[in-house]
């Protein structure tokens, strides 16, 4: 894939520069700030780009920002968000415009290389990534939401959340796809939630109801 | 023994002292009371308004160096504030303290005028009396007769008629011992009631000082916070996260049989050397080790050696402080010294450390191009300021500290800053 990085943390961009470059990905530029990355997404037309959320001037929501007019400019594009620290109200805004093709994970997630290039993959596929870390974070305030989820229901809603599919639901958790299958219809029927079996819809539809019940 | 004739002595001489400073002072109660009666009285008629303000403030003069004078024998009655004198006397009669203090005036101008007064005639009187035989000859009078005015006629021709005086004297002695003390206490009750400010005035103050400052030691306490997390997250995080994407390339090239796996172990290495560095470094912008092992003046030594600009310490010897104390000490001259070296394009700086009783003072100087404004304030407001000088004046304002600031463009700057230390 054609990929463009932007990461205003020299270290971390170089380090993902040099990584995607041996897993024979192409980076077609790696540059720190989102005035540079909107002009180089129009000059090189990549694939996917990966964007870090804080960047210059303010180090607030530049990435978030950034993402989403490129996202205006390149409908098609795949971005994977990357954040040092956890940032809940981030995701879900991000995701909230339609989560298929987006990603948000934590910067230490990419020395996980093999399960980073899957991400990268699923979301240049269409799907959509949550951070397992952001979605426990997200489940953890709204416990008094969810407690009427079984166990088994809560762990398929997370993998769910975070953007797997079935198979790979059933594969993690090392049951049939049909079980997953039951559970999702389930969660959904008890969430009052509509049911799909896009991953991307899934994925919203889980942010949703999890935004709507903030504080409860 | 010793000790109590000692303090028998001191007592009576600030006795003696009050008595007859009040004698002094209850004439110009007097003056002032008749300025301010004559003033108050052409306040009716317009035309005296004007003359309002000098009337009140020689009555405030006066109520101040009553304050001043009784201060040096009893510190209950405190110094005068700076607070100036009501400039009519409808403001006068509206303020509190004011009204009290017109009406110590009147009450010291009359009754305190007259007892003073008494007072010292009655110590003249018993000098005069217990003397009387050394100079009874040198008196000219008909007759030689004792000026006595209890009784007519005393007539003191040799020592043995002389000697009832003396014992004329030892009973005024006696009756003195007693009033004289009684009339002091009575000047200084006085004063505490009527020009003391009532005892919440100075609580409220001080409380509104101490919140104050208690703010600005929350809001430095939330910058070093801030501070120190960026620090962390800039430094450490980031070059930990980019170890492990190292050690994750490292990983996948040894699965494939790449040799460029030891490469990227080593920059991995490399990386981690550089986060332990950036880390040592930070926790000795915290809280230095050497603060609380050597102390402050080790410490300063190591920051003036460290600092790129030929530097020099100057400490007599400081003693222990309380640990914030010294550690604001200790951050000033680092933040100080190093917009020396970033900035201030010096060639020599110097960094002075004294301590006289309660009182640190701390000075930082360079010949340097200067250019950093500020004003002497206490945490106060200065405009074009960075932030490290306004880190300075937050933590010192946090512990009630002073910093004065001279940097003009151009010239030499010089940080000058008070803390109190001890309790």
């Amino acid at each position: 894939m054609r990929i463009l990085i932007a990461e205003d943390d020299a270290l971390l961009r170089e380090g993902l520069a040099l990584l995607l470059r041996a897993e024979s990905h192409e980076v077609v530029g790696a540059v720190g700030t989102p005035d540079e990355f909107l002009a180089a997404l129009d000059a090189t037309a990549p694939d996917l780009a990966v964007v870090d959320v804080r960047m210059p001037p303010t180090w607030s929501d530049e990435g978030v920002r950034a993402a989403a007019e490129a996202r205006r400019r390149r409908p098609g594009l795949a971005i994977m968000v990357l954040s040092a620290s956890v940032e809940p109200a981030f995701a879900t805004e991000l995701l909230a415009s339609g989560p298929a093709g987006l990603g948000y994970l934590l910067k230490e997630r990419v020395g996980r290389v093999a399960e980073f290039l899957d991400a990268l993959d699923r979301i240049a596929a269409g799907g959509s990534v949550l951070d397992p870390e952001v979605v426990a974070q997200l489940f953890t305030r709204r416990e008094v939401a969810l407690d009427r989820l079984t166990d088994g229901e809560r762990r398929v809603l997370g993998l769910m959340a975070e953007g797997l599919g079935n198979r790979a639901i059933a594969a993690r958790l090392v049951v049939t796809e049909a079980a997953v299958h039951k559970h999702v219809r389930n969660i959904f029927a008890k969430l009052d939630l509509a049911p799909t079996d896009e991953v991307d819809r899934r994925v919203a539809a889980v942010l949703e109801h999890l935004r709507a019940t903030e504080g409860r | 023994m010793s000790i109590g004739v000692r303090t028998g002595l001191r007592s009576t001489g600030s006795v003696l002292r009050i008595v007859f400073g009040g004698l002094g002072t209850g004439v110009l109660a007097l003056v002032a009371l008749l300025v301010v009666l004559v003033a108050g009285l052409l306040a009716l008629l317009v035309v005296g308004r004007r003359l309002a303000p000098a009337a009140l403030a020689t009555a405030h003069g006066v109520a101040d160096r009553e304050r001043r004078r009784l201060h040096r024998v009893d510190p209950v009655v405190l110094l005068p504030a700076d607070t100036p004198p009501p400039r009519s006397f409808r403001a006068a009669l509206q303020d509190a303290d004011a009204r009290r203090e017109l009406g110590w005036l009147a009450l010291h101008g009359t009754l305190g005028l007259v007892l003073s007064g008494l007072g010292v005639l009655a110590v003249l009187y018993v000098l005069q009396d217990l003397t009387f035989p050394l100079w009874f000859r040198l008196i000219t009078l008909p007759d030689r007769t004792y000026p006595w005015p209890q009784v007519d006629g005393w007539i003191a021709r040799d020592l043995p008629s002389a000697l009832p005086a003396v014992l004329w004297g030892l009973v005024l002695l006696a009756v003195a011992a007693i009033a004289l003390p009684v009339i002091a206490r009575v000047q200084r009750a006085a004063a505490r009631q009527l020009l003391n400010p009532p005892p919440g005035a100075d609580l409220r103050l001080r409380v509104t000082e101490l919140t104050a400052s208690r703010a600005a030691a929350l809001e430095a306490h939330a910058a070093e916070l801030r501070r120190i997390e960026r620090v962390l997250h800039d430094g450490a995080q980031s070059r930990l996260v980019a170890v492990s994407v190292l050690l994750g390339v490292a990983r996948r090239a040894v699965e494939r049989g790449d040799a460029d796996a030891v490469q990227h172990l080593d920059r991995a290495q490399a990386a981690v050397e550089d986060a332990l560095l950036d880390l040592r470094g930070t926790i000795r912008e915290i809280l230095p080790p050497v603060l609380h092992d050597r102390g402050l003046a080790a410490a300063l030594e190591g920051l003036v050696q460290r600092c790129a600009v030929p530097c020099t310490l100057e400490t007599t010897a400081v003693g222990r402080c309380p640990a914030s104390i010294e550690a604001t000490v200790y951050y000033v001259v680092a933040e100080a010294l190093a917009n020396v070296a970033r900035h201030s394009r010096a060639t020599r700086a110097r960094v002075a450390l004294r301590r006289e009783g309660d009182e640190l003072t701390l000075v930082i100087e360079d010949d340097g191009v200067g250019g950093a404004e500020g004003t002497a304030v206490t945490g106060g407001s200065a405009s074009a300021e960075g932030s490290g000088l306004r880190g300075i004046r937050q933590r010192v304002a946090a512990h009630d500290g002073v910093v004065r600031m001279s940097s003009p463009a151009g010239g030499p700057t010089r940080i000058e800053v008070e803390l109190p230390c001890g309790s």
